[in-house]
């Protein structure tokens, strides 16, 4: 009970990181990380639980709880190298500490957002959604969680941005950089709901492909008519 | 004791060259107050032990497509990468330097033929650093894709990020290196003591023929280094054909871009 209130009061500190109020509490790198984990893991098990009956797939469950804050770490880590090299290169080196902390914050608060949604997407699920709007309403939830998550980044933000304007663009290029990133990342470790009508798996057979060619191909398919590539 | 010695000179000498180059992305390298002498201080043999160094491990982020193919994986791939990226680089400055120092001189700059191959050398780096950050990203990409055209227009577009980076850099700092011995004597303002790497450009620029003699060499030098990316290829390496450590001599990169573009698109 207590390390659920402790995590509770982590998550808290989480949401209310960069607020202006005096009494506002400073979230440790510790609580960042173990919030991320355990909160991405709480909307990922709830996402993997589509089926009749709901949950009734525990193992596709623990690979979408498994695969949530594996797909915001690991997105998080391939550009975190170049969004350095761009802060020293333009200056901005000394503060990196703080925008890594702020993007950190930003990433769990998002997982906390998520994890209020999961009762939404639970309850969604009860009512007997089919697999295709599932995969769109939990779109729609990651969208939500995102945008919501842009208090956070911009509170937390506010003080680097005031001394050093800079770093609004850097940030926007870090946005392009992670989401670049983490829509293949998020491919690659589909499926994240997974038909209940095909076997339960980590990795979609035949799923190590490339999400932006496969919507190439898909939008180039509607324009001019299906290609040989994507119609086999 | 002496080999234990020399082993230790080897590995600061490495780390030394890493903290040089980490300095120039900083910015403290190119200060007004460090560039008065009218050149950079960075020592030429450290720094491009470590630009060689993340060539490599660029190359090998992008070789990591041939790791991946279907034909299963082609270690000789991931090699010829890892030889051809700092050989692309070198080569094509060896091509386009002589001209550069020519011009240079033919416009009345008053860089020395040292002060340019310093300035070059950590222009170098910071287009290198810059490649080698967004490794992780690129051999992320390699691992899990499995067309052709999409890593060509990748590794272009982040060869060409990196490029216009370092075409800030060099600009930035040649104008730091026109303005600084002029300054020599006057009070330095504390706002420019501690600039990053770049800043936005102004119009404040006493050698005007000599900034335009860069931005021709610049451009010139993508060109070159263009071509020199096609006629050192393969790089990331056709899965459907075998490999070879080099391919005929035939069309050229441009072409071969618009051929990459066109066939991701149909």
């Amino acid at each position: 009970m207590t390390m659920v209130q402790s995590l509770l009061t982590r998550a808290d500190a989480v949401l209310r990181e960069g607020s202006p109020a005096v009494e506002a509490p400073h979230a440790s790198w510790r609580s960042r990380l173990a919030v991320l984990i355990v909160f991405g893991a709480t909307y990922g098990a709830v996402m993997g639980s589509y089926g009749d009956p709901p949950g009734g797939r525990p193992l596709q469950m623990a690979y979408s709880a498994t695969k949530v804050p594996l797909m915001l770490a690991a997105s998080f880590a391939v550009g975190l190298p170049a969004f350095f090299a761009l802060n020293t290169f333009f200056g901005l080196r000394d503060d990196f500490p703080r925008v890594v902390a702020a993007l950190v914050a930003t990433q769990a608060g998002l997982t906390v957002i998520l994890a209020s949604l999961a009762p939404i997407t639970a309850f969604v699920y009860a009512s007997g959604i089919d697999y295709r709007p599932a995969i769109l309403f939990n779109g729609l939830m990651f969208a939500t969680a995102s945008v919501a998550a842009q208090a956070i980044l911009r509170r937390s933000y506010r003080g680097l941005i005031l001394a050093n304007p800079r770093h609004r663009h850097l940030l926007r290029t870090w946005l392009v950089l992670y989401v670049f990133v983490g829509v293949q990342m998020g491919w690659l470790l589909r499926p994240f709901i997974g038909d209940p009508g095909r076997p339960t798996q980590f990795f979609r057979e035949g799923g190590w492909s490339n999400a932006y060619v496969v919507v190439i191909e898909m939008v180039w398919g509607v324009v001019v008519g299906p290609s040989p590539r994507a119609g086999g | 004791m002496s080999i234990v010695e020399v082993g230790r000179g080897k590995r600061e000498g490495w780390r030394s060259g890493f903290r040089d180059l980490d300095q120039i992305l900083r910015g403290d390298r190119t200060r007004p107050s460090t560039l008065q002498e009218g050149e950079l201080p960075i020592e030429v043999p450290r720094v491009t032990r470590a630009i060689v160094l993340l060539c490599v491990a660029y190359g090998l982020c992008m070789g990591v497509y041939a790791l991946f193919a279907e034909r299963g994986p082609e270690p000789r791939q991931v090699l010829a990468c890892m030889v051809k990226v700092p050989l692309l680089f070198y080569l094509t400055l060896l091509v386009t330097l002589p001209s550069l120092y020519v011009f240079n001189t033919l416009v009345g700059s008053r860089l020395t033929p040292r002060s340019v191959v310093r300035l070059l050398t950590a222009t170098l780096g910071v287009n290198v650093a810059v490649l080698a950050s967004m490794g992780p990203i690129v051999a992320f990409f390699s691992a899990c894709t499995t067309s052709y055209p999409f890593m060509v227009l990748l590794n272009v577009a982040v060869f060409a990020a990196s490029g216009f980076l370092a075409q800030m850099f060099l600009l930035q700092t040649l104008q730091r290196l026109s303005t600084g011995p002029e300054i020599a004597g006057t009070p330095v303002d504390p706002s420019l003591e501690a600039p990053p790497a770049v800043r936005p450009a102004t119009d404040v620029f006493p050698d005007r023929h000599v900034r335009t003699l860069f931005r021709v060499w610049l451009v010139l030098f993508g060109l070159v280094g263009s071509q020199m990316g096609w006629v050192l290829r393969p790089f990331i390496g056709n899965p459907d054909v075998p490999f070879a450590w080099f391919r005929p001599r035939s069309s050229n990169f441009f072409e071969a871009v618009f051929g990459a573009l066109r066939s991701l698109f149909s």
